[in-house]
């Protein structure tokens, strides 16, 4: 589903990814962890194709086909969606407009017809109850005045109103209390399925608990240096990340 | 000897329209003599370029190629069968064609009670001392060369009257119309006064049926009265060849309510100016308006507030996206003297840059003698924020709608205040269809 080949990539003059392999395949968790500063987040925006990142090397294939040249909606079309680790807060759009825009966008890229008004209220009513997102947050602008919670409640409603192949959450964890976390963790899980793959970037393991991983990798200084079963993650939480970055300085 | 300063094309060809046409405009003999003036200062300064402060961003002596001859009367079936500008707003349309004020083209029937509608030309004739007084204006208004121009060149325009205490439910809409070939030029005046207590929306439109280099000049002058509310909206429409100039001048009454939005959407120059004073205490206003530009346009707002009375409270917001090579200019002046204690008043202008070539240019200035104010002001100018963009395009919203919707977004800030709906949504029709010509 998700082939990233021995991937290179910079911001400026600073090389952040330095080869990184990882395949995912579908219906599986994949959880990256790693320290401050490994290169977790570029790994998202690099994959959701912000441009202020480089590629110098390596590929990216999603479902065989290669992604690095495609715009970031082309890619969200194409099946692929992350949910960011801040989500952005857009001022005088609002909530329905934008959810409505993104949602015909996927269906115009499918060959559908846009919904109508009442099928689409209906079905972001639907997904946004499942989520305790009120009327409410839905009739304020984008992200704007919302919680961290809510924020990251609402990145889980566009990932269910989108139906991605491949979800990316960069540390969809953070900023959110026990309460919060168990809500977004269900949104998550009640979206897995066969056909669909997660790779869940996080510092903590806590999240892991909820969103019960397949694979665990460590990624430190731009490389995937382990790669194992859940347990890892609970090694990761006893021991640290200690001697990965000392490795990895070495 | 004196150097002369060499005439340009449009200066020649004032010099010659003015003294050919002066006793065939409306008018006494007064009126004349102010003409005459108004003229003579023109003419004694030529046209301000930008060694003029006033006109720093906007050099009319460069820009001004040519002063065309004066509008004829225009083919009424035409203007019969052109589409109004805003929908539904179950206005009263008057119609102001090539200059003249068109009864039999406007909507006259059921005036409301304390409600009147005068052509100035026929009041100008008849020697009405209420409208000659009106166009003796503060000198420092009558100076303004766009203004001067008016003055000596009007042709005609509405005296409108509301009287005391008179809520006139339905908008008053004055449908401003260019007609024919070859470019001409037309100026009007208008004379609005609102009683005490007295309510009034004025929609302005200003179009032109054809795509020539029309010029037109029109001036609106208001006076709020006592606890009066008057809502103004001017949308200003015409195509790129045109020339537009509009001045709004407004007096203030105490504890009175006055809001004026300006739509600058076209012309390929475009000059819009208000000048406005506080004249009683405890009034609020609201100065707002966007400008949206591409190619080689350019749009220049200038304005002018004499926060003139104690406790008045003002907000000013200008918005304006620019794209090709367009230029936009905003100079905000907000004049407060020592006696005008509690005023607030709150200036800001924000500029949305959409190509590497568009230029913004904003001068807001605050002069302030009083001791207890509160006077901000605010200028921000840059280009779309890319995170909000990669945001909208990560969800797969294509990047012409992601744009589209950002700067719909931006100008909402200052359309959303406009309270009349129907034109609210016949702006916002008209920002959609600017927006998908630049998507296309």
């Amino acid at each position: 589903m998700l082939e990233i080949k021995n991937l290179h990539a910079r911001i400026g003059d600073r090389e952040i990814l330095k080869g990184l392999t990882l395949t995912v395949k579908p219906g599986e968790v994949h959880a990256i962890m790693g320290p401050n500063g490994a290169g977790k987040s570029t790994l998202s925006y690099i994959l959701a194709g912000k441009d202020d990142y480089e590629v110098t090397e390596g590929e990216v294939l999603l479902n065989g086909a290669s992604i690095l040249d495609l715009e970031p909606n082309e890619r969200s079309v194409a099946g692929l969606f992350l949910a960011f680790q801040y989500p952005i807060e857009i001022p005088g759009v609002a909530t329905m407009t934008f959810l409505k825009a993104a949602l015909n966008s996927h269906r115009k890229a499918k060959g559908e017809g846009e919904l109508t008004t009442p099928e689409f209220m209906k079905l972001v009513k639907g997904v946004a109850e499942k989520l305790n997102i009120t009327s409410d947050m839905l009739k304020r602008p984008v992200n704007v005045g919302f919680s961290g919670g809510e924020k990251k409640r609402a990145e889980i409603m566009q990932m269910a109103l989108l139906q991605p192949s491949i979800c990316i959450l960069d540390e969809t964890d953070s900023g959110l209390d026990i309460d919060a976390l168990k809500v977004v963790s269900e949104g998550v899980n009640a979206l897995r399925s066969p056909d669909r793959a997660f790779v869940v970037i996080t510092h903590y393991q806590r999240l892991l608990d909820h969103i019960v991983p397949d694979i665990v990798h460590v990624l430190s200084d731009g490389r995937i240096v382990r790669t194992g079963g859940p347990e890892l993650a609970l090694d990761l939480e006893k021991n640290g990340y200690a001697a990965y970055v000392a490795n990895a300085a070495a | 000897m004196v150097a002369t300063p060499v005439r340009t094309p449009a200066e020649q060809a004032l010099a010659a329209r003015y003294p050919a046409e002066r006793t065939s405009l409306p008018g006494t003999a007064d009126v004349i003599a102010i003409r005459d003036a108004a003229f003579g200062g023109v003419e004694k300064s030529g046209l301000p370029h930008r060694r003029v402060e006033d006109w720093k961003y906007t050099d009319l002596r460069a820009r001004l190629k040519t002063f065309p001859p004066a509008a004829g009367s225009g083919d009424v079936a035409r203007i019969l069968i052109a589409a109004p500008a805003v929908e539904g707003d179950k206005a009263r349309r008057l119609v102001i064609a090539n200059g003249r004020y068109r009864p039999e083209l406007s909507d006259l029937e059921d005036l409301e009670h304390g409600l009147s509608v005068f052509s100035l030309a026929t009041a100008l004739e008849a020697g009405d001392a209420t409208a000659i007084a009106a166009l003796k204006l503060d000198d420092a208004i009558a100076a303004n060369t766009a203004v001067a121009l008016n003055t000596a060149f009007m042709t005609d325009g509405l005296v409108i009257a509301v009287a005391d205490g008179a809520e006139i439910g339905r908008p008053v809409e004055l449908v401003h119309i260019a007609e024919g070939e070859p470019a001409a030029s037309t100026a009007v005046r208008h004379l609005v006064t609102v009683g005490k207590g007295a309510r009034l929306t004025l929609i302005e439109t200003i179009e032109s049926l054809d795509t020539v280099a029309h010029h037109s000049n029109i001036m609106t002058m208001i006076e709020v009265g006592e606890g009066a509310k008057v809502d103004h909206i001017r949308l200003q429409l015409e195509p790129d060849e045109a020339v537009s100039m509009t001045s709004l001048v407004a007096k203030i009454g105490r504890e009175a309510n006055f809001d004026t939005f300006n739509a600058a959407l076209g012309a390929g120059l475009a000059r819009a100016q208000i000048f406005a004073e506080f004249v009683g205490r405890d009034a609020q206003a609201g100065f707002r308006g966007i400008t949206m530009l591409s190619g080689r346009r350019h749009a220049d707002t200038t304005l002018s507030l004499i926060h003139g009375a104690e406790n008045c409270q003002s907000r000013e917001l200008y918005k304006a996206v620019i794209d090709g090579e367009a230029r936009s200019a905003f100079a905000g002046r907000i004049a407060v003297p020592a006696h005008a204690q509690k005023t607030d008043a709150r200036m800001m202008t924000a500029s949305l840059l959409l190509s590497e070539e568009a230029e913004a240019d904003a001068k807001p200035e605050l002069e302030i003698f009083a001791d207890d104010v509160q006077c901000g002001h605010g200028a921000t100018c840059g280009a779309i924020d890319e995170d909000l963009l990669f945001y909208l395009l990560s969800r797969g919203i294509p990047k012409a709608e992601a744009e589209s919707m950002l700067i719909l977004a931006f100008l909402g800030e200052a359309i959303d205040e406009i309270q009349n709906q129907a034109v609210h949504d016949a702006l916002i029709h008209r920002v959609e269809g600017w927006l998908k010509t630049r998507a296309a």
